[in-house]
C-alpha cells in the first residue's frame, strides 16, 4: 500500500544519510562516531559549543532542543518516555532540578568526570549523577539609575512596592525551582506566607523571565526577579537596566544559583562518544566561552575569566541549598502553587 | 451477429430463477415471497408503482445485495441464498443498463464500451472490433471518441445499452432506463430495444412504472405491490381487464 | 474475499497508526504500577474552578468556530465559486495564518494592539482573535472543496426562479452543510486544544491542566487523564453532527460534476466585493504580519535566518509533502470504508480518527514513543519514518472526512456498472472511483500538507535527533533567540510554504473531465 511504500521511502532516505556518512568515514579508515545529545540550555548559546566540540573532536553531534516550557513539551519528557530504549548519550540541563528528576527516574548513570574536579562540592550530585557547570544567578532587574532598588525577596511583601513588581510563573522554569528552593530552605509555613503577601501585595504574574524583564525595561513594574542571562541580554541590546544581587547581607539568604547540568543517560547507545562530550562541556574552556557569549554564564571552576558585567562565583554570596532537596519540594509545592495562580 | 454457442446451450434451461426471496431494509419489508422465473429470450417485464421492490428485485438479481431468505439462480447455478451473495456481480455473466446509466464521465465512449472486454484480458484488437460492432449495433458508430457530457440524452441510452450488450449477456437487467426521456424517444427507443433483442436473443428483466413501455416490450408481465407478485402472466391479460 | 482482507488490513493499519497511540495512553493512565485504578483521574474535573476552566475552553473554541464559520463559509463562496478578481491571491493570503506558529502572531497582534489592563486584548479577546485569524482558513478551504461536489444542474432549477441568490440558499449550501459542519468542528477542536496562545494572554483553559501535567511534573498518566475530557468532547460534537445530518445523506441519483461548474458572475460589483475581502485581509493577515517583516528587519536577518535553518527547510517540505500524501492515500481508504460500512468496526474507524485529532498532541506524542521506541523498531523510530506516522496519526481524520464528502456524492451505480461489466473489485476502485475522486485526494493532500507543515506538538517529541523541521526550529530559537530572528524564520517558511501551494492550487484546475461547454 502506498502509505507503507511511502514510509519505507522515508526511512530509506533518513537511513541513506547514516549510512552514507559511514562509507565516507570508511574510506578514511577510521568510523564516523556519533553522539546524540539532548539539549535544554537554549539553542543560540548551545548550539555554538557543539559545533566546536564537532570541530575539534571529529565526533558527530546530533542534538535535540527545548522549547521554553511554556509552549511544547519537549526534550525531558521525551527523555522519561524513552527510558525503555535510550536514544539519547547525554543531557544537558539548563539546571540541576531537572537532572535530580532524571535521577530519581533511573534515567541516569553516574559519571565523574576528570574536568568536574575543580567545581564545588554545592553544585555536583555526591553519587555522580549530575554535574553542574556555567550558572546563572537569580537576579532582580531594576530600571538603571532607580533611586530606590530592592534589597532581598522582602522586598515583594513590602507595601512600598505594592503593584509594582513581577514575577514569571511560577509553575515553570528556574522560578519554580526558587520557590522549592524557598520551601526547603525556610519551611513550608513560612514559606506559604510569604507567598501569600506576594500575592496580597499585587505582584503581576508574567509568563516567563523575559516578560518579566521586558515589563521593568519598559516601566510597567519596578523590579522582577529574573535569571542573570535575561538581564544581562536586554543590558548589552541597549535597553536602560540595573541588576541587584538579592539577599546578600549579614545573615541574609543568599542568591539563589542556577547551574546547568550535564547528564549521563543510562543504557546510552553511544557511551565512549558520551564521556567525551561531557567531559568538554565541563571544561573551563566551555565555561570561559559560555561567560563571554550573550548568555553571561557565571564559570564555577575558580580562575575562569567571567562575564564582565558580573560577579565572580566566590563573589556572591549563594543560597545554601541541597538540589536534591529543592527537586523534592518541587514536587511537594506544585498543587499549592497552582491553587496559588488560581487553577 | 450470429446466436453464439454459448446462447444456444443456455437456451435449454431457465436463465433466472428466484425462489421464495425476501428481502427487508431496516424494520421494512421490501420483497416477500417472490418467485420468478425467465426463460431464454424471454421478455420478462416487472410493473408497479414506486418502492413496490421492482429495483430491489433487479439488485439481488445483480448481486450487489444478498436476499434474507430465499435463492437466486443464473443459468442453474446459485448465485445468493439466505444472506449470501455466493458469486459477485462480475461473475455472474448479467449485463444492466441502470437508471441513471451511469456512464463514467472520465472515459470516452469507446472506452465505455471496452471496459467490460479489458476487465475478461480481451486483446486490443478484439476489443475495438467488438466495440465498433456495439456501437452501429445501436447505431451510434463515430462517436466512439467522444465524452459522454458531449450526448443527447437519447444517444447516452444507445451507448449504455452497448456497453451491457458488448458482452453478450445471456441475461439483460434494465432499471428504468427510459425514465427521463419523452414519449418519442421513449417510442423510438423501444422499437429499438425490441429490434435488438431480435438479433441477439438476450433474455430480458426491464423494470418500469410506465404501462405502456410495458405492453409494448414485454413477452410477460408481472405486476409488483407492496412487496408481493400480485400477477404474472402475458401483457394480454395483464392489461385486459384494467 | 479479496476485498475484505483488503479492508482489514487498512483498519489494520488505521489501528496501528491512529488508534494504538491513543489507546495505550488511555490505558496507561488507568493501570498505575500493575493494577487497575482511576486514581489518576481523581482530580479532573473535580472542582468548581475546573469547570470554569471547561467553559472558558468551550465557550472560547465556540466562539471560535461559530466566528470562522461565519467569515469563511462567504470568503469560501467568493473565492470558490466566483469569478471575483484577485479570488487566488486573497484566498493565499487568508491562508498564511495557519502556517505561522499561534504563539508568533500573538505576539505581533499584542505589540500592534497592545496587551493587558491598558491595551485592547486581554484573555478573551486576545485569544478569539488570534485563533480567529488563524483557523479561519479551514472552513474557507473546506467549503471551497465541497463546493465542486454540488451538480449544476441542480441549481439551474433554482436559478430559473430566484437567480443566484435562491440557488446558493436554497440549493447549494444545504447541499454543503456537512462540509460546513465538519469545518466547525475541526475549528473548535483546534481552537480548544492550543494553548500557546491562551498562555500569553493569560487566559486559563481547560488544556492548560494536561500540559502542567506533563511540563511539571512529568506525570504521563495524569496528564492523559487530564486530557480525557477532549476526548468527550469531541464525542459530544460528533454526536451534533449525527443529529444535524441525520436526514440529509441520500444517496444522489446523478453524477456532480457532469453538469459542470458554474461560477457566479458578479459583475462590477466583483471589483467592490474584491475590494472588501482585501480589507478583512489587511485587517485579519496583513497586520500582523507585517508587523513580523517590520520586526525582522532587513538582510542581515533573513540571512541568519536562512544560515540557522539549514536543513529544516528542506526537511519540512519533504515531511510534510509525504505526510500529506499518506493523509489523503490512508484518508482516502478509510473514508471509503466508512462510507461502503465495509466492514464490522467502520463505525470506530471515523470515531478513532477523530479523536487521535482531539486528543493534545503531547498524548499523542507519548503514545508513539511508547509503542515505537523499541530496538525491533528502531527502524521505524530512529528515522523520520516516526515524523510521518504521527502527522499521520493525528490528520488522518482530515483526509477521510474530505473523502467521505466526495464518495457520499458519487452514486453508487458508477461503481456497480463496473463490477457488473467484469471488474472485480480492486480495478473499479483503480478505474472508476480513485479517477472520480481525483480532486479528494488532491484537497485530500493539500489540507495534509498544510498541517504537517505547521505541526510541533507531535513533531517535538518524536522527531530523530538532527532531523527536525522548520517550526520546531522556530520554537527551540524563540527562546532567547532575537525577535529579528525569529520574525525572519516566520516570514520566510510562510513564503516558502505558500510556493508548493500555489503548485497544488494550480493542479487543482487540471481534472478538467466536466468542463461544460
Amino acid at each position: 500500500m502506498f502509505s507503507i511504500a511511502a514510509v519505507s521511502a522515508v526511512f530509506a532516505v533518513g537511513c541513506g544519510g547514516e549510512k552514507g556518512d559511514g562509507a565516507d568515514a570508511a574510506s578514511k579508515g577510521k568510523a564516523q562516531a556519533t553522539v546524540v545529545v539532548y539539549v535544554s540550555e537554549d539553542q543560540v548559546f548551545s548550539e555554538p559549543i557543539l559545533k566546536d566540540f564537532e570541530r575539534d573532536t571529529g565526533i558527530r553531534v546530533k542534538a535535540v532542543y527545548d522549547t521554553e516550557e511554556t509552549k511544547s513539551t519537549g526534550a525531558m519528557n521525551r527523555l522519561i518516555a524513552e527510558k525503555g530504549n535510550p536514544q539519547a548519550d547525554v543531557y544537558w540541563a539548563n539546571e540541576p532540578i531537572r537532572a535530580e528528576v532524571l535521577k530519581r527516574k533511573g534515567v541516569s548513570e553516574p559519571y565523574f568526570s576528570p574536568n568536574a574536579k575543580g567545581i564545588p562540592a554545592g553544585f555536583k550530585d555526591s553519587e555522580g549523577c549530575w554535574t553542574g557547570f556555567s550558572a546563572r544567578a537569580r537576579v532582580f532587574v531594576v530600571a538603571a539609575g532607580a533611586k530606590e532598588k530592592p534589597s532581598g525577596l522582602s522586598a515583594y511583601t513590602d507595601p512600598k512596592w505594592k503593584g509594582r513588581a513581577a514575577i514569571a510563573n511560577p509553575l515553570f522554569g528556574t522560578t519554580t525551582s526558587e520557590i522549592a528552593a524557598l520551601f526547603a530552605v525556610w519551611g513550608d509555613a513560612k514559606a506559604k506566607k510569604f507567598m501569600a503577601g506576594m500575592k496580597a501585595n499585587g505582584v503581576k504574574v508574567t509568563s516567563d523571565n523575559g516578560e518579566s524583564a521586558d515589563a521593568v525595561a519598559s516601566g510597567k513594574v519596578d523590579f522582577s526577579l529574573v535569571d542573570s542571562d535575561d538581564a544581562i541580554n536586554r543590558i548589552r541590546r541597549g535597553e536602560k537596566l540595573d541588576l541587584v544581587y538579592p539577599d546578600q547581607g549579614v545573615g541574609g539568604l543568599g542568591t539563589f544559583i542556577v547551574p546547568n547540568a550535564v547528564v549521563l543517560i543510562k543504557g546510552c547507545p553511544h557511551p565512549e562518544a558520551a564521556r567525551k562530550l561531557m567531559d568538554y562541556l565541563l571544561s573551563k574552556e566551555t565555561e570561559r566561552k559560555l561567560a563571554l557569549a550573550d548568555c553571561a554564564q557565571i564559570p564555577l571552576h575558580s580562575g575562569v575569566e567571567g562575564p564582565p558585567e558580573l560577579k565572580p562565583m566566590d563573589g556572591i554570596k549563594a543560597m545554601r541549598v541541597d538540589y536534591a532537596e529543592v527537586a523534592d519540594k518541587m514536587v511537594e509545592t506544585q498543587p499549592f502553587l497552582k491553587s496559588w495562580l488560581g487553577l | 451477429m450470429a446466436r453464439s454457442a454459448r446462447l444456444e446451450e443456455a437456451m435449454k434451461e431457465d436463465v433466472l430463477r428466484l425462489d421464495d426471496v425476501s428481502k427487508s431494509y431496516g424494520g421494512t419489508t421490501v420483497l416477500e415471497g417472490v418467485s420468478l422465473r425467465v426463460g431464454t429470450g424471454e421478455r420478462l417485464v416487472a410493473l408497479g408503482p414506486s418502492g413496490c421492490g421492482k429495483t430491489t428485485i433487479l439488485r439481488l438479481v445483480a448481486g450487489f445485495v444478498a436476499p434474507d431468505s430465499g435463492r437466486i439462480l443464473v443459468n442453474g447455478r446459485a448465485v445468493s441464498e439466505n444472506g449470501r451473495v455466493l458469486a459477485p456481480p462480475e461473475r455472474r455473466g448479467l449485463g444492466m443498463v441502470f437508471q441513471d446509466l451511469a456512464l463514467w464521465p472520465h472515459m470516452t465512449v469507446s472506452g465505455n464500451i471496452e471496459f467490460g472486454l479489458k476487465a475478461r484480458g480481451t486483446p486490443r484488437s478484439e476489443r475495438a472490433k467488438r466495440a465498433a460492432d456495439a456501437l452501429a449495433l445501436v447505431d451510434m458508430s463515430g462517436y466512439g471518441a467522444r465524452k459522454p457530457s458531449e450526448l443527447s440524452g437519447g444517444q447516452r441510452q444507445r451507448v449504455a445499452l452497448a456497453r451491457a450488450l458488448v458482452l453478450e449477456p445471456a441475461l439483460l437487467l434494465m432499471d428504468e432506463p427510459l425514465s427521463s426521456l419523452d414519449s418519442d424517444l421513449k417510442r423510438r427507443l423501444t422499437d429499438e430495444i425490441l429490434s435488438l433483442h431480435g438479433k441477439l436473443g438476450f433474455a430480458m428483466v426491464y423494470v418500469t412504472h410506465d404501462r405502456d413501455e410495458a405492453a409494448r416490450l414485454a413477452s410477460r408481465v408481472v405486476v409488483m405491490e407492496r412487496g408481493r407478485v400480485e400477477f404474472d402472466g402475458t401483457p394480454d391479460n395483464a392489461f385486459s381487464g384494467r | 474475499m479479496g476485498r475484505r482482507v483488503f479492508f482489514l488490513s487498512v483498519l489494520a493499519v488505521l489501528t496501528a497508526v491512529c488508534a494504538l497511540p491513543v489507546l495505550s495512553m488511555l490505558y496507561r493512565s488507568v493501570h498505575i504500577d500493575g493494577r487497575f485504578t482511576l486514581s489518576a483521574y481523581s482530580g479532573v474535573l473535580d472542582s468548581g474552578r475546573q469547570w470554569r476552566l471547561m467553559w472558558n475552553s468551550v465557550s472560547l473554541a465556540g466562539s471560535v468556530a461559530l466566528a470562522t464559520v461565519l467569515a469563511g463559509v462567504p470568503l469560501g463562496v467568493l473565492f470558490g465559486k466566483t469569478e471575483m478578481p484577485f479570488r487566488r491571491l486573497l484566498s493565499a493570503a487568508f491562508v498564511v495564518p495557519l502556517l505561522v506558529p499561534p504563539y508568533v502572531l500573538a505576539v505581533s497582534w499584542a505589540d500592534l494592539l497592545g496587551c493587558g489592563g491598558d491595551g485592547a486584548l486581554d484573555g478573551f479577546s486576545g485569544c478569539a482573535l488570534v485563533h480567529f485569524s488563524v483557523f479561519l482558513p479551514v472552513p474557507m478551504i473546506l467549503t471551497m472543496v465541497f463546493l465542486r461536489t454540488v451538480d449544476t444542474r441542480l441549481e439551474e432549477a433554482a436559478r430559473l426562479v430566484s437567480g443566484w441568490r435562491g440557488a446558493l440558499f436554497g440549493v447549494t449550501l444545504p447541499l454543503i452543510l456537512p462540509g460546513i459542519l465538519l469545518s466547525g468542528i475541526l475549528v473548535f477542536l483546534l481552537s480548544f486544544g492550543e494553548i500557546g496562545v491562551p498562555n500569553y494572554f493569560r487566559y486559563d483553559v481547560f488544556p492548560l491542566e494536561s500540559f502542567i501535567q506533563f511540563s511539571a511534573f512529568y506525570n504521563f498518566e495524569a496528564a492523559t487523564a487530564a486530557a480525557a475530557p477532549s476526548l468527550a468532547v469531541a464525542v459530544a460534537l460528533l454526536g451534533l453532527e449525527r443529529v444535524f445530518l441525520r436526514d440529509k445523506t441520500r444517496a444522489p441519483r446523478i453524477l456532480y460534476g457532469e453538469g459542470g461548474f458554474t461560477r457566479i458572475h458578479l459583475g462590477r460589483r466583483g471589483g467592490v466585493i474584491a475590494a472588501v475581502c482585501a480589507l478583512l485581509a489587511v485587517a485579519v493577515v496583513a497586520a500582523p504580519l507585517s508587523a513580523l517583516v517590520a520586526e525582522a528587519g532587513g538582510g542581515p536577518a533573513y540571512a541568519e535566518a536562512l544560515e540557522r535553518a539549514g536543513g529544516s527547510l528542506l526537511r519540512s517540505f519533504v515531511y510534510a509533502s509525504i505526510g500529506g500524501a499518506c493523509v489523503a492515500v490512508l484518508g482516502f481508504l478509510v473514508g471509503y470504508i466508512i462510507h461502503a460500512k465495509a466492514v464490522p468496526g467502520w463505525r470506530m474507524a471515523d470515531t478513532l480518527t477523530i479523536f487521535a485529532f482531539a486528543l493534545p498532541s503531547s498524548v499523542v506524542g507519548i503514545g508513539l514513543i511508547s509503542l515505537w521506541n523499541h530496538p525491533w523498531s528502531n527502524l521505524v523510530y530512529a528515522t523520520p519514518a516516526i515524523v510521518i506516522l504521527g502527522y499521520l496519526a493525528k490528520y488522518a481524520a482530515l483526509g477521510s472526512r474530505i473523502t467521505l464528502a466526495r464518495l457520499r456524492g458519487l452514486p453508487a451505480s458508477m461503481e456497480e456498472a463496473a463490477r457488473i461489466s467484469g471488474a472485480g473489485w480492486f480495478r473499479s476502485m483503480a478505474m472508476i472511483v480513485v479517477p472520480l475522486s481525483a480532486r479528494a485526494l488532491l484537497a485530500g493532500w493539500l489540507v495534509g500538507y498544510i498541517f504537517s507543515l505547521r505541526d510541533t506538538g507531535i513533531t517535538m517529541l518524536v522527531y530523530p535527533p538532527g532531523h527536525e523541521t522548520l517550526p520546531v526550529r522556530i520554537f527551540t530559537l524563540m527562546a532567547n533567540g532575537s525577535r529579528e530572528l525569529i520574525s525572519a524564520m516566520c516570514v520566510i517558511m510562510t513564503a516558502a510554504a505558500l510556493l508548493p501551494l500555489g503548485v497544488g492550487l494550480a493542479l487543482w484546475r487540471v481534472p478538467r473531465v466536466w468542463r461544460r461547454r
